[in-house]
C-alpha cells in the first residue's frame, strides 16, 4: 500500500514541479526579498538633496542655516549609531560618548561632544577596537541636504530673473543640480520675507528647520533691540525643556514587544494561508485530472481509491512544504545576512518561538492545517468532472476559510484576543491559523494540547468521510454533486458502491 | 485451470439490477468474448472482477482467490473510457502503470521499450501523450495494459474508437497473449471481432446470460439454412423443417430453399441425399453468423454490425 501511495505522490509532485506556474510562485518571495532592497534604494529618496542659499543680508543667517542642517545630519548619525551600539552591546568602546547614552534626545551639546570626539570617524575607530568579527560595520545614514555655493548667474540675479534662473537650474541635467534655492534678501531682518524655490514639494522637515533657525535669529535681534544681549539673550533663546526620552530597546516595550513576538507566528499563519491559496488550484488539478482524462478505471484496476487519495494528498503536501521551505529559508537568509529595520525586528522576534515546544507546535499546526484543508480540495476534485467545475466549488470554500482568517490576523496584530479569536481557535477549519497567530501572544498549555487533539480528531474524521466521498464519487461521472448526493455518498454504505 | 470463475454474480444499483445471477469460467490461454448491447452489464462485471466495485451477491474467484489489488500484477486491463496523463511522456506513463502493478522500475522500463518498439513508437518514447496523435496514444494505453505480461487480460470494448491499423494490432496482441497462456476476456458489441478471435462467447442481455459456448455452438442456436437445386422433392427429407420450391431451372430441376430442424447438420443431410441417389446440381449452406445469433438471442436493437 505504501509503495503505491508513494508512487502516486511522486507523480503528483513531479507533475506540479513541471508547471511553470509553480516555479513562478515559488520564486516570487525570494525575488521580492532580493529585489526589495534594490528597489527600495531606487524608490526611496535616499540621495542627498542639493540646496543653495543666497544670503544678501550680510547678517550671516545663511551660514547659520547651513550649520543647523549639518547639526541635524549629525543628530541623525548619532541616533543611528546609538541604536547600532545598543543592538550590538558596544557601549564599552567609550561609555562616556553620546552614542553610548541611549535614552536621550541629543542636544546641541551632545552633538558638539560627538564632533569633539572625532565625529563619525572617531566613533568608528573606537568601536572597531571592541567589535566582534561577526558584528556588521555601522552603516551611517547619508546626509539629507548638501549645501552648494550659489552659481555666479544666480548670485548676481535679482527680481524675476532670479526665479527664472532657479527654475532653469532645476531643469538642468547635472546630477548635482540644486533642488532648493533659498533667497535671503538684502533688507533682512527689516524685511523678514524669505524666498524658497523648490523643484519639488519641499519636505516639511526642511521648512520647519529653516523656520526654526530664522525665528531664532529674528528673536535674538528683537531681544537685542530691547537691550537683552549676550548671555541673557542666549539664555532666553535656549530656554527649552530637556526632554529625556526613554525608548524601549529593539523588541522591548509592551505593545512593541507583543507585536515583535507575534511577527513570526503571524507570518507563519500568513504563509500557511498563502500557500493554501496558491496550491489549491494545483491540488484540484491533480484531483480532477484522472476524471477529466478518463484514466480512473485504469488506475483503480491497479490501486485502491484510498491509495490514490492518500498519494494525492501526500504529493500536495510535499509541494506545499517545498514551497514553504523555500520561502522560509529565503526569509531566514534575508534576515541573518542583511541589516536594517526588518532584520532588527525579526531577530528578536525569533527568540520567543525558538524553544523546542514552540517549534514543535508550529510544525504540528502547520502540517495539520495544510492536511485538513488539502483534504477538502481533494474531495472537491473527486466530485467534479472538470477544472472549471472544480473552481466553481473552490471559490466559496476558499472564501469561507480565508475571510475569518483575515479578521483573525488583524485582531492578533493589534493585540486583541476577544471572543472571535478564541472562538476561531476551537473551530477546526481555523484552528491552525488561530494557534499559529496567537503563539506570540501566549497560549496556555491546555489550549495547545486541546487544539492539537482537536486537529488530530478532525483529520481522522475527514479522512473517513472524504474517503467514502472519494470512493463513491470516483466512477460517478456526469452527475452534479448537490448536497443530497454528497450526503448520500458520505454514508458508510456508499463505500461499497 | 480456471483463471476466472464467477458464480451467481449479481449487482444492483438502487432498484436497477445490472448483473443478474451470472456464472462463467475462463481458463488459461482462452479468448473469451463478453457480448452484449449497451447496458447489458459487461462493464459492471469487469469492474467487479477488478474489485473497483463490489458485488451485491455471488462469488468471484480470480486465480483462485477473491478479487484483490494484490493480484493487479497478474492482470492487464484496458477500460472502455480511455485516457492518459497528457503531460506525461509515453515511457514514463508505461513505467508508472508497471510500477503500480508491482514491477521494478528497470523491468517496467525495459518491457515498456519493448512494447513501444513493437508498436513502432520507440522514437516517441520521450514525447508527451498530449503531443501524440490519438492512434499513438491508444497504442500507449494498450502498452500500459500489457506491460506486466498479464496472465489475465481484460479489455472493455477494446476496438471502439480504434482505426483499422490499430484494430489489427490489437487483434495480434490478443492472439499473442493467448498463445503465451494468458486468459483474455474482452467485451464488445461488434460481432466481427468476436467471430474472428473468440474461443468461447457469453451473450448478456440486461444483466442475464443468454448463451455461453463456442462459436460453433452459438451458430447451432439458429437452424441451418441451405439452397439446393434438385429434381426430387426435398421437402420430404427427414430433418427439413420447412422447404420452399423456387423457379424451375432446366428439365425437372428446381431451386429449393430449406430450413433444417434445430440441431440437424447440413452435412449429414447431404450424405443422406448422396446415399439415396437424390441428384443435386447445387448445395449451398448458409451458416448463421454471430450477428444472426445475437439478433436471435438478444434482440435487434442492441446489436451493431
Amino acid at each position: 500500500m505504501t509503495q503505491n501511495i508513494l508512487l502516486v505522490a511522486r507523480r503528483e509532485f513531479r507533475q506540479v514541479l513541471a508547471l511553470k506556474s509553480f516555479w513562478l510562485t515559488l520564486l516570487i518571495l525570494p525575488a521580492a526579498l532580493a529585489l526589495g532592497p534594490v528597489l527600495g534604494r531606487y524608490l526611496g529618496d535616499a540621495d542627498a538633496v542639493h540646496a543653495v542659499v543666497v544670503d544678501r543680508s550680510g547678517t550671516g543667517v545663511g551660514k547659520a542655516l547651513e550649520a543647523r542642517f549639518a547639526e541635524e545630519d549629525d543628530r541623525d548619525v548619532l541616533q543611528a549609531l546609538s541604536r547600532y551600539v545598543q543592538r550590538h552591546e558596544l557601549e564599552r568602546a567609550d561609555p562616556a560618548a553620546p552614542w553610548a547614552q541611549h535614552d536621550r534626545w541629543y542636544t546641541p551639546a551632545d552633538i558638539a561632544a560627538f564632533r569633539q570626539g572625532g565625529g563619525l570617524d572617531g566613533a568608528r575607530t573606537k568601536i572597531a577596537r571592541v567589535r566582534q568579527g561577526d558584528t556588521p560595520e555601522f552603516d551611517a545614514p547619508a546626509p539629507e541636504y548638501i549645501f552648494d555655493a550659489p552659481p555666479p548667474a544666480l548670485a548676481s540675479a535679482s527680481g524675476k530673473a532670479f526665479g527664472d534662473i532657479a527654475q532653469a537650474l532645476f531643469r538642468s541635467k547635472d546630477e548635482t543640480r540644486p533642488e532648493i534655492v533659498v533667497l535671503i534678501g538684502k533688507d533682512y531682518p527689516g524685511d523678514p520675507r524669505i524666498a524658497l524655490y523648490s523643484a519639488n514639494q519641499p519636505r516639511g522637515r526642511f521648512v520647519a528647520t529653516m523656520q526654526d533657525v530664522l525665528t531664532g535669529d529674528l528673536r535674538t535681534r528683537l531681544l537685542a533691540r530691547e537691550g537683552v544681549v549676550g548671555e541673557a539673550a542666549r539664555s532666553v533663546q535656549s530656554a527649552t525643556p530637556l526632554i529625556a526620552v526613554t525608548t524601549p530597546a529593539p523588541g522591548g516595550g509592551a505593545k512593541e514587544s507583543m507585536q515583535v513576538r507575534s511577527i513570526v507566528p503571524l507570518v507563519l499563519a500568513y504563509i500557511l494561508m498563502m500557500s493554501l491559496i496558491v496550491s489549491a488550484s494545483w491540488m484540484l488539478q491533480g484531483a480532477v485530472e484522472e476524471r477529466s482524462n478518463k484514466l480512473l478505471e485504469s488506475l483503480l484496476a491497479c490501486i485502491r481509491p484510498e491509495e490514490l487519495m492518500y498519494g494525492k494528498l501526500l504529493g500536495a503536501l510535499a509541494v506545499g512544504l517545498l514551497m514553504i521551505g523555500v520561502w522560509v529559508g529565503c526569509a531566514l537568509v534575508a534576515t541573518f545576512f542583511t541589516q536594517g529595520a526588518i532584520a532588527d525586528m525579526i531577530r528578536p522576534a525569533l527568540a520567543p518561538v525558538s524553544s523546542p515546544g514552540a517549534v514543535m507546535t508550529i510544525i504540528y499546526f502547520f502540517l495539520t492545517g495544510y492536511i485538513a484543508i488539502s483534504i477538502l480540495f481533494v474531495a472537491i476534485g473527486a466530485m467534479v468532472d472538470s477544472m472549471s467545475e472544480a473552481q466553481g466549488y473552490m471559490m466559496p470554500v476558499l472564501f469561507a476559510i480565508l475571510l475569518p482568517i483575515t479578521f483573525l490576523l488583524q485582531a492578533v496584530l493589534v493585540g486583541k484576543e476577544g471572543f472571535l479569536v478564541n472562538a476561531l481557535t476551537w473551530f477546526p477549519l481555523w484552528t491552525p491559523f488561530a494557534v499559529l497567530a496567537r503563539l506570540g501572544l501566549g497560549l496556555t498549555t491546555w489550549e495547545v494540547l486541546g487544539t492539537a487533539v482537536l486537529m488530530a480528531v478532525t483529520i481522522a474524521v475527514e479522512f473517513m468521510l472524504v474517503g467514502r466521498l472519494f470512493r463513491a464519487s470516483l466512477l460517478a461521472t456526469g452527475q452534479k454533486p448537490g448536497l443530497k448526493i454528497i450526503l448520500e455518498r458520505l454514508r458508510p454504505s456508499a463505500e461499497k458502491l | 485451470m480456471a483463471v476466472l470463475e464467477i458464480e451467481s454474480l449479481t449487482k444492483t444499483f438502487d432498484k436497477v439490477t445490472a448483473v443478474d445471477g451470472l456464472d462463467l469460467a475462463v481458463g488459461e490461454g482462452e479468448i473469451f468474448g463478453f457480448l452484449g448491447g449497451n447496458g447489458a452489464g459487461k462493464t459492471t462485471t469487469l469492474r467487479m472482477v477488478l474489485d473497483i466495485i463490489r458485488p451485491t451477491r455471488g462469488r468471484i474467484a480470480v486465480f483462485g482467490g477473491a478479487p484483490d489489488r494484490r493480484r493487479a500484477e497478474r492482470i492487464g486491463f484496458l477500460p472502455e473510457e480511455r485516457g492518459l496523463y497528457a503531460r506525461m511522456n509515453a515511457i514514463d506513463t508505461i513505467v508508472y502503470f508497471g510500477r503500480l502493478k508491482g514491477m521494478t522500475h528497470g523491468d517496467a522500463h525495459r518491457r515498456g521499450m519493448e512494447l513501444l518498439e513493437r508498436f513502432d513508437l520507440a522514437e516517441r518514447a520521450g514525447s508527451a501523450i498530449g503531443d501524440m496523435s490519438k492512434g499513438m496514444a491508444q497504442k500507449v494505453q494498450l502498452a500500459t495494459a500489457l506491460v506486466n505480461q498479464p496472465e489475465l487480460l481484460m479489455l472493455d470494448e477494446p476496438f471502439s474508437g480504434l482505426d483499422p491499423v490499430n484494430q489489427g494490432l490489437l487483434e495480434a496482441e490478443i492472439r499473442h497473449a493467448s498463445q503465451r497462456g494468458a486468459a483474455v476476456i474482452f467485451s464488445t458489441h461488434v460481432m466481427q471481432h468476436a467471430e474472428r478471435l473468440c474461443d468461447r462467447l457469453l451473450l448478456l442481455r440486461k444483466g442475464r446470460k443468454r448463451f455461453e459456448g463456442t462459436l460453433k455452438q452459438a451458430r447451432e442456436e439458429l437452424p441451418a439454412q441451405l439452397e439446393a437445386v434438385a429434381q426430387a422433392d426435398l421437402a420430404t427429407l427427414r430433418g427439413v423443417a420447412s422447404a420452399t420450391r423456387g423457379e424451375p431451372c432446366g428439365a425437372g430441376w428446381h431451386e429449393w430453399r430449406l430450413e433444417l430442424a434445430q440441431g440437424v447438420d447440413p452435412g449429414t443431410l447431404l450424405e443422406h441425399c448422396t446415399a439415396n441417389g437424390i441428384a443435386l446440381r447445387r448445395w449451398d449452406e448458409h451458416r448463421a453468423s454471430l450477428h444472426d445469433v445475437f439478433v436471435h438471442l438478444v434482440g435487434n436493437e442492441e446489436v451493431r454490425p
